[in-house]
């Protein structure tokens, strides 16, 4: 049995639908700008920002303007067929809820945009969320639970996300460049993405087939990423088993790559370990900043624009080889035949995971 | 003088929630970090910054400048001493 | 799939498969950490987690008694938590260092994630394997069991499972470890153990 996967939808900095942000991308445009006064001190500080959403509950704006244009792409039916579960991926929700729970409003505005009738599922494993999201739409699929899975990957950008992260000197103070000799950390970002898995193909859409993923944990520290990449390693390795593909038939690499020192290299090294560092490979955080929930879903979605176009993207802000191990980072945009793609995540709280998506026969 | 050391010790205990240590337990000379010290970790090295911030107005900008002044007690007394 | 044992901490006492092992004494305010100190385990780290974490921990204390973790390897046990609040009372306690008390905490913004005491409990056992956090409105067995079924399939050998909350009217935790054996694992069941019945 097959697990059809394909886009449903992508609002960024860099467009309101996955069209505009892919040619976007394609002309090396990235959606990270300094935005005045954001810092805990005031600092002007790169961000991956929305610039037409203002005010309060930006979280819920986002995820309101994502179900708008969900409901005119997509025959409604989808949404509020009972056979079709919905799993969305964030790290916060609304923060502008606190001390209310900050999950409510994401389950009533999908139930009110969506007419959603199923329990909403909510995963919130930091930056892994988005990967290990999509691995669960796929158990449902394939124990027979659902005909349809909608991913949604959603965070919004707050001060207590970008106070957080500068109380943890893991800012940068330009535009992010993973895997980079000169990068000095992350650019925040926002998004809102949707994937959809499902049994049978859509009509009128272009899908690739979900092979298998897992994740792994460090076991070594909540925030600080492992020396040896132990979890990448473990996790990458668990998903060629159960994808039943060995590293040699992969033809690129979607990795995490988040622009701080550690977290490129300990990714470097699980690469190197697994002797998969020669596949040219790419981080998107140069494009979208580090979107935390939404990442793993919005660089996935991606990654099926690049096998529908058979092109692959450069690493946006990479020129020059910063990391122990060398790895095959793509510094300009080609054709080429992708076929498979291996996908990872790495976050706080120690988690990893992959996944491995591929071309249909 | 002392007593800068030893509200340092009462400081640390306090930001670092260092429930089993009490201010006794620290030597002036001793290591703070790693497996011989208080087993300090990195987040612990963001929480000094924030400490010397907040109760003596001095700003690190760079946390890898930390490494030497958080040594241990004697290293951070003398470094604010100098910088008050 | 066959339960082995399950822990209840709240702030009455710690219920050990429904039986009470421990009473609560209501008079300490920080119960959770008194707790602790009767455990007689070193773990200086216990200090620097949130309540979310500490709860895990300490109920995987009790728990372990009753369970044989060494007959599995590094990656063979699988973790699936869930809550409803996520990591909310930490959330306020750090938005408090930044709104009135200076500086934005690093040791705090490290645990504003719910994931984060998974994290913690692989430290504890260098366990390697997968791991997942789910926000749901309340405890729901039958979730749980679709998950430990999906879990087992993929190929975990034991699952350790959890509800772990803390809210400002509520604080517990409900940990349960299941095997890949001959067993059934009812909604009634879980739902009982949940309750302490």
């Amino acid at each position: 049995m097959n697990i059809f996967i394909t886009y449903g939808g992508l609002i960024s900095p860099l467009g309101n639908n996955v069209n505009d942000n892919f040619k976007n991308m394609l002309e090396g445009k990235s959606g990270i700008s300094v935005t005045k006064n954001t810092g805990f001190n005031n600092e002007d500080l790169p961000l991956g920002k929305i610039n037409n959403i203002k005010g309060e509950n930006r979280f819920d704006k986002l995820l309101s303007k994502l179900c708008d244009k969900l409901v005119l792409d997509f025959n409604k039916s989808i949404f509020k067929d009972k056979k079709t579960l919905f799993i969305v991926s964030s790290t916060k929700g609304n923060l502008d809820d606190l001390p209310n729970d900050t999950f409510s409003s994401t389950r009533r505005i999908l139930k009110e945009k969506l007419n959603v009738k199923n329990e909403i599922i909510i995963i919130s494993n930091a930056c892994i969320s988005g990967v290990i999201a999509v691995n669960t739409a796929a158990d449902y699929i394939k124990y027979n639970k659902y005909n349809n899975v909608v991913v949604i990957g959603i965070d919004a950008l707050s001060n207590f996300i970008t106070y957080g992260f500068q109380s943890l000197f893991a800012l940068s103070n330009e535009a992010s460049k993973p895997f980079d000799k000169e990068r000095k950390g992350i650019s925040i970002g926002e998004a809102a993405g949707c994937l959809i898995l499902s049994k049978k193909e859509l009509n009128n859409i272009f899908s690739v087939i979900y092979v298998g993923g897992s994740s792994s944990n460090d076991a070594n520290h909540i925030s600080g990423p492992s020396r040896t990449g132990e979890g990448l390693y473990r996790s990458i390795n668990k998903t060629f088993n159960r994808a039943n593909i060995n590293e040699k038939e992969i033809d690129f690499i979607s990795a995490h790559g988040t622009g701080t020192i550690y977290n490129d290299e300990m990714e470097s090294i699980a690469f190197n370990r697994l002797k998969i560092s020669n596949i040219p490979m790419h981080s998107l955080k140069g494009y979208f900043g580090h979107t935390l929930g939404a990442a793993g879903v919005i660089e996935l979605i991606t990654c099926i624009k690049m096998m529908e176009k058979q092109t692959l993207l450069k690493s946006l802000g990479f020129e020059e080889q910063g990391t122990s191990m060398k790895l095959n980072i793509t510094k300009k945009n080609y054709k080429s035949r992708l076929s498979k793609i291996l996908k990872t995540a790495s976050g706080f709280g120690g988690g990893n995971a992959s996944l491995i998506l591929k071309l249909k026969e | 003088m002392n007593n800068l050391r030893e509200n340092l010790k009462e400081q640390i205990i306090e930001q670092l929630n260092l429930e089993d240590i009490k201010p006794e337990d620290i030597t002036n000379e001793g290591d703070l970090f790693g497996d011989n010290g208080l087993g300090l970790d990195s987040i612990d090295a963001l929480e000094f910054i924030v400490l010397l911030e907040s109760k003596y107005n001095i700003k690190i900008s760079d946390p890898q400048e930390g490494k030497k002044i958080f040594k241990s007690i004697d290293t951070l007394a003398s470094y604010i001493e100098k910088n008050k | 799939m066959k339960l082995i044992a399950s822990c209840k901490i709240n702030k009455t006492g710690v219920y050990l498969n429904s039986q009470l092992i421990s009473r609560n004494d209501l008079s300490e305010s920080n119960w959770i950490t008194e707790l602790y100190y009767d455990s007689n385990k070193e773990y200086p780290k216990f200090h620097k987690m949130d309540n979310l974490a500490k709860l895990a921990f300490l109920g995987f204390l009790f728990l372990e008694k009753k369970i044989n973790i060494n007959n599995y390897k590094d990656d063979e046990i699988s973790l699936i938590f869930s809550n409803a609040s996520s990591s909310k009372t930490n959330d306020l306690k750090y938005i408090n260092t930044y709104t009135n008390k200076g500086n934005p905490s690093p040791s705090l913004f490290v645990y504003t994630l719910p994931n984060i005491l998974t994290g913690e409990l692989a430290i504890l056992n260098k366990w390697y394997g997968e791991n997942i956090f789910f926000i749901q409105q309340k405890f729901d067995p039958k979730f749980y069991i679709e998950q430990i079924k999906f879990y087992f399939s993929k190929g975990a050998k034991a699952i350790l499972a959890g509800w772990v909350e803390s809210n400002d009217k509520n604080e517990e935790c409900f940990l349960f470890f299941i095997e890949k054996k001959e067993g059934k694992l009812t909604i009634e069941k879980l739902n009982k153990l949940y309750q302490n019945e």
